[in-house]
Parts: structure tokens; sequence; C-alpha cells
């Protein structure tokens, strides 16, 4: 009988003790879950930054967002051929290589109007494209551009499983340093790294302060961005790690050219100058953003690092207001659109009263996001703000400014148009050099912030915050989630 | 004056006199001073300032406007056609009165918030919304108290002898039994008021209510729920303000139907 019993104990100890039980998971909180993980289908920021870590692309950027090899390594052979050499050796998921096959079946796929991805438009520019060898492939453009490696950035799907339609956007396939384990729910992903086995869980959740809280508690162990700064310095009290970066993402005030009032220079100009961007950066970002001039910042190779920002000057912007008969008896007013998001109320609220100390009576109206973005494009409001989010290519300005971008053809939601503006767009665009093309941005963003299509406000910065015993997390300038490659738990 | 007497009392005194001299007050409720934001209290402002940097004191008392407005403004509307609709459906009596006792089990039968955020979703935010939202939610309670109350009373010898004099209908209504129903209805009323103020929090916190930079002790709560870590007095100085309201408004119901009610004195 006791003989028995300790066959039974032995039996129980041998169990535990097989095997080591699996390092323990890494859980990343996220305030969006991701909406699809087909990058060719993922346009908001989660996706995109998640579908980075399952796939890989052809390009990547460096700091100051030039186009450098990530899958491969490219030469230009004429001005409109490039071909495209993949570097070392990379397997899918399932295990099969991924050749330069996988590469022409996902542009393919990307540029069949059947697929309707959203990113067609940037690559409609591709006339053909042809396998050299196993490794390599041709592209063939119908016209010149500079800048087309930058556009080669939708991550690279096994031509296998394209062929038989598999559902990518819920079950992934790719070649990045992440496996796809398990999406249970929306609010719930789990990704394996594969250097290592070790599991990722991004776990939606919604309200920061409940981000916060999870955090303290350990129910989550890192996250990114979107807290309020006065909830980061009590983290910091907390014992928790801070790390902060610049950022690129661009805010801005924008204005409808077509509107009596906001069409006027001397208008926007004084709402320029009536702004106290740097109280606000002081006092609602916790000095968490950097002055902006241009929609790309000074460290990008087609930024401007010589314009200086409107400064604070409310009398000047009455001034200028006076001259075309507006008074504190007689204020301007205006409707100023922005979404519902409790922050983006709050920032428009100090708006609304620094613009009031220069007779400028503003009107806020907030709305849901599908609403505000929905009147945005048909170009319904007088002044609104939002953000440019993951700039990388100066082609930006030709979609924004120019005046063939007027919806739906681009983003020229202010209808702003300018002969001067559109031919510099086009002599960048078509400059024989480098140091030329850098040279027409820098007037074309000179243009801009003289003329103030869009009153630039900041960049903010991003964030970063932790439990103590997380470490190796690096931030990226734009946001993406890459620092999960080499995080580690100590 | 007892305790459970001076209690409710002094603070719907106190909401009221904030409610009706908050504008002679000389406050800024906007006043956005970015350098004192989420200060728990310094010597202007003992309440304390909000993520704006705006006193919460002079917030609080905006807020009281917000809140005995749409409270008076509801209930007042409310009564008036509960009231009428109620007791003309008890007096008539036949199909008028069994239309409208389905429409008001209709009505009740609906949960009344959710219907007031279907209301005020569909008019838009603002207060005059949130007013009527509420307004067509609130008139049910009373239609049927007002009906019941006339069903019992119509049959009293006033009520046949009038009839017998020749006296119209409408003026029976409004004349012989609606002061015979007062006392009851103003009881509910009280506690309407209560439910009132708790609805128009509730709205207001879901941003159906009043509009920035413009406040209601709902919206306060809601602007406080973000930094509740940091700074909880954004959210304790409403919401004690609304605890508070709403349970003098209620002792104060309990207090006057001890004392209106005929059965409970004389058992005592």
């Amino acid at each position: 009988m006791i003989a028995k019993y300790l066959l039974w104990l032995l039996l129980m100890l041998g169990l535990v003790g097989c095997g080591s039980p699996p390092p323990e998971g890494l859980r990343f909180a996220i305030a969006n879950a991701a909406v699809t993980l087909d990058p060719r289908f993922s346009t908001d920021a989660t996706s995109a930054r998640v579908n980075r870590l399952i796939y890989q692309q052809l390009i990547d950027f460096d700091e100051a967002n030039r186009a450098i090899p990530a899958l491969a390594e490219w030469r230009q052979l004429s001005e409109r051929h490039y071909r495209f050499q993949l570097m070392g050796e990379s397997l899918f998921h399932d295990g099969t290589p991924l050749q330069a096959a996988d590469v022409l079946a996902t542009y393919q796929s990307v540029l069949d109007p059947a697929t309707a991805s959203p990113h067609r438009a940037a690559l409609k520019l591709i006339a053909s494209m042809a396998i050299v060898d196993e490794r390599t492939i041709d592209f063939h453009l119908n016209k010149s551009d500079p800048l087309f490696p930058g556009y080669l950035v939708i991550g690279i799907l096994p031509r296998k499983l394209l062929a038989t339609q598999h559902p990518f956007n819920t079950q992934p396939v790719g070649s990045g340093p992440f496996r796809f384990v398990a999406w249970p729910e929306e609010g719930r992903l789990q990704l394996e790294r594969l250097s290592d086995q070790r599991s990722v869980t991004f776990i939606r959740v919604k309200d920061p302060t409940v981000r916060a809280l999870k955090l303290l508690r350990g129910e989550v162990d890192l996250l990114q961005n979107e807290l309020p700064s006065e909830i980061v310095q009590h983290l910091v009290a907390e014992g928790m790690q801070v790390e902060r970066r610049a950022g690129s993402n661009f805010s801005y005030l924008g204005f409808n050219f077509e509107d009596s009032l906001t069409g006027q220079q001397v208008v926007r100009e004084a709402i320029a100058y009536a702004l106290d961007r740097e109280s606000i950066i002081h006092y609602l970002f916790a000095d968490g953003a950097q002055l902006a001039t241009s929609l790309l910042p000074p460290s990008h190779w087609a930024g401007h690092p010589s314009l200086t920002p409107y400064p604070y000057d409310p009398d000047h912007a009455r001034q200028l207001l006076s001259s075309i008969g507006v008074s504190a008896s007689e204020p301007l007013q205006i409707s100023y659109k922005t979404s519902s998001d409790p922050f983006r109320i709050r920032l428009a609220t100090v708006i609304q009263q620094q613009l009031g100390e220069v007779n400028i009576k503003v009107n806020i109206q907030s709305y849901d996001w599908g609403t505000f973005y929905g009147d945005i494009k048909k170009g319904v409001f007088q002044m609104y703000s939002l953000a440019w989010v993951g700039i990388k290519t100066p082609d930006i300005y030709r979609y924004v400014f120019h005046s063939e971008a007027i919806p739906p053809n681009g983003a020229n939601r202010g209808r702003y148009v300018n002969p001067e503006v559109d031919r510099l767009i086009e002599q960048a665009e078509s400059a024989a050099t480098q140091p030329a093309r850098v040279e027409a941005y820098r007037k074309l963003q000179a243009l801009v912030f003289k003329e103030l299509p869009y009153v630039p406000l900041w960049y903010e910065e991003h964030l970063y915050v932790a439990r103590p015993d997380i470490k190796g997390y690096v931030l990226s300038s734009d946001g993406n989630y890459d620092g999960l490659i080499h995080v580690q738990r100590q | 004056m007892p305790m459970r007497l001076w209690f409710p009392l002094g603070i719907v005194l106190l909401w009221l006199l904030m409610a009706l001299f908050g504008p002679l007050m000389g406050l800024q409720p906007n006043q956005i001073e970015l350098s004192k934001i989420l200060l728990s209290h310094d010597s202007a402002a003992w309440l304390g300032y909000d993520d704006l940097g705006r006193p919460l004191w002079d917030r609080l008392v905006m807020g009281a406007q917000t809140s005995f407005m749409v409270a008076v403004g509801v209930v007042t509307i409310s009564l008036f056609f509960g009231t009428l609709v109620g007791a003309v459906s008890g007096y008539i009596g036949g199909w008028f009165d069994h239309l409208v006792t389905r429409v008001i089990d209709i009505f009740l039968a609906f949960p009344g918030i959710l219907l007031a955020i279907a209301m005020a979703g569909i008019l838009g935010p603002g207060v005059e919304n949130v007013v009527i939202a509420l307004a067509v939610v609130g008139w049910v309670g009373f239609a049927r108290l007002s009906r019941a109350q006339v069903l019992a009373i119509k049959h009293r010898d006033h009520v046949q002898a009038a009839i017998a004099l020749g006296v119209s209908p409408a003026l029976i209504v409004v004349r012989h039994l609606i002061p015979l129903i007062m006392a009851p209805l103003i009881i509910e009323a009280t506690f309407g008021v209560a439910s009132v103020v708790i609805a128009e929090a509730g709205l207001s916190f879901l941003g159906l209510g009043v509009q920035a930079p413009e406040a209601s002790w709902g919206s306060m709560i809601r602007d406080g729920t973000r930094y509740l870590l940091v700074a909880p007095h954004m959210i304790l100085v409403p919401g004690v303000a609304l605890m508070l309201v709403v349970l003098a408004a209620n002792l104060l119901g309990d207090q006057l139907r001890d004392r209106l009610d005929v059965r409970l004195q004389n058992s005592r």
C-alpha cells in the first residue's frame, strides 16, 4: 500500500519535473486593437505596427527617413527600372523560403483592383514586375519617381497561401521576428518571438487610467504612448521606468481656404501669433512635445532646418486683426472642429481661450471620429486640428498641398491652391540631383510656412512606460513596436 | 426642528442659493490658468483646480445652476403634462383611458434612462435637449399617479354634484379633481427632482448634456475620471455635491410624505 502511494508520489514529482516551464510572457497594453493583420489592408497605426513584427518588408527607413535596405537591396538600372535583390535567407513561419516570387505575388495582389487594397493608389506607378532569378526582381515604372523604393513597405506574404485566398487578416503568416499564435478576442492578440519562444500578448485597455493601474498591479508589463502627462508623473513616482524620445507626428491647425474668414492670410497669421504653444507644451504635455514649423521634422532628409516658429505675440495678432475691422466689441467668429477625444477637447478649450484674447470667438464643435473625419474630408469646416502620423516620404506635400489633391484625389482638405506651391512640388519631384530636390522641398516648406494652410503646432514625443523588471526596449521615432524584438524580463 | 428636516432643507437651500445667485457672484468658471492645472487647493480656490486650471468652486456653482435649471424645467413640464393627461384620462375613461394606459405601460416597460439617452442622442447635445429628453420620460410617473388618484375620487359627491349642476368636464378636472390630488403629486415631484438631477448628471457624463466649456456636475465627473489617480478632488467635489443634493431631495420627499399622508399620522 505504502509502496503504491510512493509510486504515485514519484510519478507526480516526475510529471512536475518534466520539461522546464516556458519563459513567462510579456504583456503589452495598447489603446486601440489592431484592425487587420493583413498588411495589404492595414491603414491604422496599431495594425501597421503589429504587422511590422509579423512580416518583413523590402525596405525600411533610417533616422533621417531615407529608404534603406531591409529584406532586399536595390539598384536603379535606369530612370524607370529598379532591381531588388533579396539579402540573407528568410523563412516564412510555415517553413517555406521567401523568394522573389513571393514579392511578385504580394505586389501583384496589392495592385489587383479586385483586391481593393487602400495602398494600391501609392503603387500605381508600377508598370510591370519581372522575376530575374529566385532572389532578384525587377520593377518597371510608368513614370520616374526618385522616392520609389520608399513606397515598397508592404509586408511580404507567401505566394502559396496568397493563391488559396488564405485569411491573412486573422491568421497571418509572415517571415518577421514574431509568429502569430492566437487572436481569441479583439482586445487580446498573442504572438511568439521566434528568437526565444517568448510569448508577447497585446492587450487592449482603452482607458488611460485603467492602463496605468494595470501596469502598477503587474497585469501588463509595458505600454507605449497615449497617457496624460499627469499620470506619467504618477507612474514615475510609483517606480515605473519611463523613457521619452522626440517624435515625428505632426499636429496642426488646418483652415478652409474657401471660407471668407479663414481664407484670409491675415486671419491665419493672427492665429499663428495668438497661440502660446510653449505654455501648452509645458503644462499640458509636461514638455513632452517639440514646437513644429513644418510637416517634416528638421531631422528628415528633406526637412527645413532653419524655420523660426511664429512667436507668441497677442498684441501683434490683435493689430493684424484690427486691420480687417476686428475688435473686442466685434470679435471674429470661427468654428473649430475637433474629435471627441477628451485630450483633444482639452487642447481645443485652451486654444479657444488663447484665441479669445485676441478677439477671435471660437466655437468648439467636437464630434465622434467618423463624423469629424467625414466633415474634414468633405471640406465642411472653418478650422480643425489633426495630426499626420507616420510620414516618411516628402511626397506627402503633393498629397496635402497640390491643387490637384483636393479630395477625393488627395488630402488637400483646405482647398489650398497656389500655382507656386504646385510648381515647387513638381520641381522637387523632377529634380535631377538629391541636393536640388532638397533645395526645392525647403523652398516649398518656407512658402507653406509663410502662407499657413496649416498653422504648425508641435511634434508629440513618444513615451514608453514599463515595470522595473523590463529591460532593453528601444523607442523608435515613429512609435512602432520594434522595441519588442529585443526587450527582456530580468 | 429635528435634524432629519434641517439637514435636507439646508442642503436644498444651499443648492438653490448657488443656482440663483451664482451669476451674481462674479465667478470665473471658464478662466483657464495653465500653471494651476490639477492643483488641489490654494488660497484663491479652496476646492482646487481642474485639468485646465479652472477653479472647481466656480465650476461647481455653475454646475449647480445647470442641474437646478434642468431639474426645475423637467419636473415642471412633466408635472404639468403628466397630471393633465392622467387626470383627463382617468376622468373620461373608456377607450381614451385604455389608450393612455397602454401608452403609459409602454413607456414604463422601457428603461427610462435608455430612452432619455436615445432621445438626447437624436436631438443632439445641449441643455434644452436634455430637458426635453428627460421630460419625455418623466411625465409618465405623474400621469399614472394622477390617473389612479382621479379614479379613486371621481365618484365622490362633490364631483357628482358638479356634474349635476352642468359644470364643464374641463372645469371639473381643473377645479374639483386636481387640487385634491396635489399632495401625492408634490411628493412625487420631490422624488422626481432627485432622479432628474441624477439623470442629468448621467447624460452629461456620457457627453450628451452641456457642451464645453459649460459645466455640469456630470461632465465634471467625466473630466475627473481621467485623473482619478493623481487628482481625486476633481471627482470628489462634484460627486459629493451630487450625492448631497440627491440625498437631501429624497429625505425631503420622505418627510413630506410622512406629513401629508393622513394614514401614517393617525397610526402614530
